[in-house]
C-alpha cells in the first residue's frame, strides 16, 4: 500500500480559503463586498468550475508546456490546486495590498518559465500577455458556465457584469485591460478564435491525473471520481472532442442531482478547520 | 481492529467528529443549551431564503449529517461531547431570518405570526431538527413552543433520499462491508419521518395523553388547531439543561436518571413505543427526579408480536436463569441464528452483558466505563458470535435508544436498583413500588385507573 495512501487532500485548501479570508482587512480589496465577483467566488459550485478551467486551460499546448515542465503539480496535484486557489481568493477577497502581493509573486515566478513545447516546437514564456489572456478567458469561461448551469445562479446581466469585473484581475498579472474580453459574448469570441487549441499528450496525462488523483482518501475518492465526470460533461464539444471524451449522459448532467454532488463534495470541504469561520467572515462582510 | 466493525466505520467517525468538532469549536453552548439560547444563536448570520436554506442543509448535507450522527451513537473512543455535539448536529444550521420563519407561518397557518398568534417572538430560542423554535403566546393565552420548519427542507430531503447511488457511494465508503442499503433504508425511513411534523404531533400526543398527570414525567401537550406538517405547536416549556444537570448533586442525579429509565421501560411496557434519541438536548429537568421528554419526531411502535420475544429473553435469563430458554427466545427474536455452533454458557456471557444491570437484585452504578463497554460489546465484530448474530430491522431503532440511554445514564453516574425499578413493571412480575418515584407512580396509575378504568388494562 502506498504511504501516502489517505493523504487528506482537502487540508491545503481548506487552509489555503482560510488564509486569504483576512480577519483584519485594511479596506475592501480590488472588487469590494457588493461586487459580483465576491458573490460568485464564493459559490459552492466552485470546485467544477476549477476542473473545468483545467480541463480548458490545458488544451493550450504552450499554456500545458509552462505547467508541465515548470511545476511540482504532479508530486502534488492538490498542493499546486491549493496555491492556485488561494490566489483566487487573495485577489478576490483580501485587501488591496494583499492582492497586488500575490500579484506581484505571480508575475516574479512566470517570469523564469520559459521554454519551447516538445508537441509543438514552438517557444514559450509564461509571462506572455497572450497566454495569460487564455489561462484567464479559460476560467472566467468555466465560472460562469458552472455558476450559471449549477450554482446559485447568475443571470445574463449578472454574468456579463462578471466578466467586466473581472478584466481587473486579468490585468493584475499583465494582460493589458484593452485585450481582456470585457463581457459573455466576446468573451466566447475569444475563446473560439485561439487557433492554437489541442490535447497535446501533456494535456491528457494532467487532466487523466486531475479526474483520478493518485493517493485520495476513501472517503472522497468516488465523489471526486464524480465531479471529474460532471465537469467533463461541461466541456464545450470542441475540448470534448480534444480529450475524445464521449458525450455526456444528460440524466447525469442533471441539476439537482449535480447540486446533490456539489453539496456532498461541500461538507467534506467545510468540514475542514476553518473553513465555515472563513465563510462567516465574508458573508458577515457581504452585509455589513 | 480493521477488521471489526467498530474499525470500518472509523472513517466515517473521522468525517463525523470533523464535522462535529467544527461546531463544537464554533458555539459550544449551542450544544447543550435549551432554554436561553437567544445569544448564541447566530442571528447576524440568519438565513433569508429558502435557496439559502438549500445552501446550508439541501443538496445532500441534511442528510451526510445524519449519517454522522448515527456513527457517533456506535464509536466507542468518541468523547461524550462529541457524542452529544454530534446528535445535535442538524440543530445547528444557522436560524432563519425573522422574515422568513413568518413566511413559513403564513403559508402554513394562513396568517402572519403576529395574527395567528397573540404574541409572536420574532427571533427564535432554540435550534430544533429542521428547525427552530419560538415563543409564542396563543390568542386564548396559552405560552407555546412553536417549531418552524426550514423552507424547501423536506422537498430537498425527499430529493436527496432518491439519489442512492450517491448516497451508497458516500455510505459504503464510510461502512465498507456493511449492509449499505439496510443503512439506505433506515436512514430513509428516520428522515422521512422527521419531516413530517403531523407524525410527529401524533407521537407526541400519544405519549402527553398517556403521561398526562404523571408525578415526574412530563410530555408537552401538543397544540392541534396550530400545527400542519412544517409547524408543531406545543406547550411551553421551561427547566434546567442536561449540562445543569451534570454539575447538581449526586442525589438529583439518580432521580433524574431513575425517571428516565422509568420513562423507556413504562413506554416499552405499557405504551408499546419507544420514543426518539435520548440525547441530553431532548430533556428538561426540573428538580426532585421530575423531567420533561421534548422531540418525538423519531417514534418506534411496536406490535404485541414483537415484543414478545424480547420479554421472554429477559424473563428467561432474570427470573427463570435458564440459558436454553434464552438461547431459543434470542433465536426468535432473529438476534441470533437458530443452530450457531457455540455453547448455551458463550450465548448467556457475551449476550448477558446487555442485562447486566438487572441481573442482581442490588443497586448499581452506571459508570461511563460501563455504558462504552456495552457499546464495545454490542458493536464487538471480532466475538465468539459475530457470525452468528444480527439485529433484526424491527429492533434498530430500540437498540440504538439502549446505547443511547446507557450513555446517558452512564454521564450521570447514576445509581439505582435497576432490578427492582425494571420489576414494577415487566409483565411477567409486576412488582411492587421499590422507590419514593415508584410509589408516586404507583398512585397515579390507581388514579388513573379510577378514573378511566379502560386505561388499567394497557
Amino acid at each position: 500500500m502506498d504511504s501516502k495512501q489517505g493523504v487528506n487532500h482537502m487540508e491545503p485548501l481548506a487552509r489555503a480559503f482560510s488564509r486569504s479570508v483576512s480577519e483584519h482587512p485594511a479596506d475592501g480589496g480590488l472588487f469590494g463586498p457588493q461586487s459580483v465577483v465576491w458573490r460568485v467566488h464564493r459559490d459552492r459550485s466552485f470546485p467544477l468550475a476549477a476542473l473545468r478551467s483545467l480541463m480548458i486551460q490545458a488544451l493550450h499546448p504552450l499554456a500545458m508546456a509552462g505547467v508541465a515542465e515548470h511545476s511540482n503539480w504532479k508530486e502534488d496535484p492538490f498542493g499546486r490546486l491549493a496555491a492556485t486557489s488561494g490566489y483566487i481568493l487573495t485577489v478576490t477577497y483580501g485587501d488591496t495590498a494583499a492582492a497586488h502581493k500575490a500579484a506581484d509573486r505571480v508575475r516574479a515566478i512566470h517570469s523564469h518559465v520559459n521554454g519551447t513545447d516538445p508537441a509543438t516546437g514552438l517557444a514559450y514564456r509564461a509571462g506572455d500577455p497572450s497566454l495569460l489572456l487564455w489561462i484567464h478567458a479559460a476560467m472566467v469561461d468555466s465560472i460562469v458556465h458552472v455558476v450559471q448551469r449549477y450554482g446559485r445562479g447568475l443571470d445574463s446581466p449578472g454574468a456579463d457584469r462578471y466578466v467586466w469585473e473581472m478584466v481587473r484581475f486579468a490585468e493584475l498579472v499583465g494582460v493589458p485591460a484593452k485585450d481582456v474580453p470585457p463581457s459573455v459574448t466576446s468573451l466566447e469570441e475569444y475563446i473560439e478564435s485561439v487557433e492554437l487549441r489541442q490535447a497535446t499528450p501533456a494535456a491528457r496525462d494532467a487532466i487523466g491525473v486531475i479526474l483520478d488523483p493518485p493517493w485520495l482518501e476513501d472517503e472522497t475518492r468516488e465523489l471526486w471520481r464524480d465531479l471529474g465526470r460532471v465537469a467533463a460533461g461541461t466541456l464545450p464539444a470542441w475540448a470534448r472532442s480534444m480529450y475524445g471524451f464521449a458525450e455526456p449522459d444528460p440524466e447525469s448532467m442533471e441539476r439537482d442531482l449535480v447540486r446533490q454532488l456539489i453539496g456532498a463534495v461541500d461538507l467534506a470541504f467545510e468540514s475542514q478547520p476553518g473553513v465555515m469561520e472563513a465563510r462567516e467572515r465574508i458573508e458577515l462582510r457581504t452585509r455589513a | 481492529m480493521n477488521q471489526s466493525r467498530i474499525g470500518r466505520i472509523a472513517p466515517l467517525a473521522r468525517l463525523a467528529l470533523r464535522i462535529g468538532g467544527r461546531y463544537l469549536a464554533r458555539s459550544p453552548q449551542l450544544v447543550f443549551a435549551s432554554v436561553e439560547r437567544r445569544a448564541e444563536l447566530r442571528h447576524d448570520l440568519a438565513l433569508r431564503s429558502a435557496e439559502e436554506v438549500a445552501e446550508e442543509l439541501g443538496y445532500m448535507k441534511g442528510v451526510l449529517m445524519k449519517i454522522g450522527q448515527m456513527a457517533s451513537y456506535v464509536d466507542e473512543d468518541m468523547p461524550q461531547t462529541f457524542r452529544a455535539a454530534m446528535a445535535r448536529l442538524q440543530h445547528n444550521a444557522p436560524p432563519m431570518s425573522p422574515a422568513l420563519a413568518a413566511s413559513v407561518i403564513v403559508e402554513e397557518l394562513g396568517d402572519a405570526p403576529e395574527r395567528a398568534f397573540a404574541r409572536w417572538d420574532a427571533l427564535p430560542f432554540a435550534a430544533a431538527s429542521i428547525g427552530q423554535v419560538h415563543r409564542a403566546i396563543t390568542r386564548d393565552g396559552r405560552a407555546v413552543a412553536v417549531k418552524v420548519q426550514y423552507p424547501g427542507i423536506a422537498r430537498s430531503i425527499t430529493s436527496d433520499l432518491r439519489n442512492v447511488a450517491l448516497l451508497r457511494r458516500v455510505v459504503s465508503a464510510a461502512f465498507p462491508g456493511m449492509d449499505t442499503q439496510s443503512l439506505i433504508d433506515e436512514l430513509g425511513e428516520r428522515l422521512r419521518e422527521e419531516v413530517d411534523y403531523l407524525l410527529e404531533a401524533d407521537n407526541q400526543e400519544y405519549f402527553a395523553q398517556y403521561y398526562d398527570g404523571h408525578p415526574v414525567i412530563h410530555v408537552p401537550g401538543v397544540v392541534r388547531e396550530l400545527s400542519t406538517a412544517r409547524v408543531l405547536t406545543t406547550e411551553l416549556v421551561s427547566g434546567e439543561s442536561f449540562e445543569k444537570v451534570l454539575q447538581w448533586d449526586q442525589h438529583e442525579r439518580d432521580m433524574a436518571a431513575e425517571t428516565i429509565n422509568r420513562f423507556v421501560s413504562r413506554s416499552l411496557y405499557r405504551l408499546h413505543a419507544f420514543n426518539g434519541d435520548p440525547h441530553p438536548g431532548n430533556y428538561l429537568f426540573h428538580g426532585n427526579g421530575r423531567v420533561s421528554f421534548l422531540d418525538f419526531g423519531l417514534t418506534k411502535r411496536f406490535t404485541n408480536q414483537d415484543l414478545v420475544p424480547l420479554v421472554e429473553a429477559l424473563r428467561c435469563l432474570v427470573i427463570e436463569k435458564d440459558g436454553d430458554c434464552f438461547r431459543s427466545a434470542l433465536e426468535r427474536a432473529g438476534f441470533l441464528k437458530p443452530g450457531a455452533p457455540v455453547s448455551t454458557e458463550t450465548i448467556v456471557d457475551r449476550f448477558g452483558l446487555f442485562y447486566s444491570t438487572v441481573l442482581q437484585d442490588a443497586p448499581m452504578t452506571i459508570t461511563p466505563a460501563f455504558a462504552s463497554a456495552i457499546v464495545r460489546r454490542f458493536f464487538d465484530a471480532k466475538g465468539p458470535l459475530a457470525p452468528y448474530s444480527d439485529v433484526p430491522r424491527t429492533y434498530v431503532v430500540l437498540q440504538r435508544i439502549n446505547l443511547g440511554l446507557y450513555a446517558v445514564l452512564g454521564s450521570l453516574n447514576a445509581t439505582a436498583n435497576w432490578r427492582r425499578i425494571g420489576q414494577e413493571l415487566w409483565p411477567f412480575v409486576m412488582g411492587p413500588p421499590s422507590t419514593p418515584i415508584g410509589e408516586a407512580e404507583a398512585r397515579w396509575e390507581r388514579e388513573r385507573a379510577a378514573r378511566e378504568p379502560a386505561a388499567a388494562i394497557r
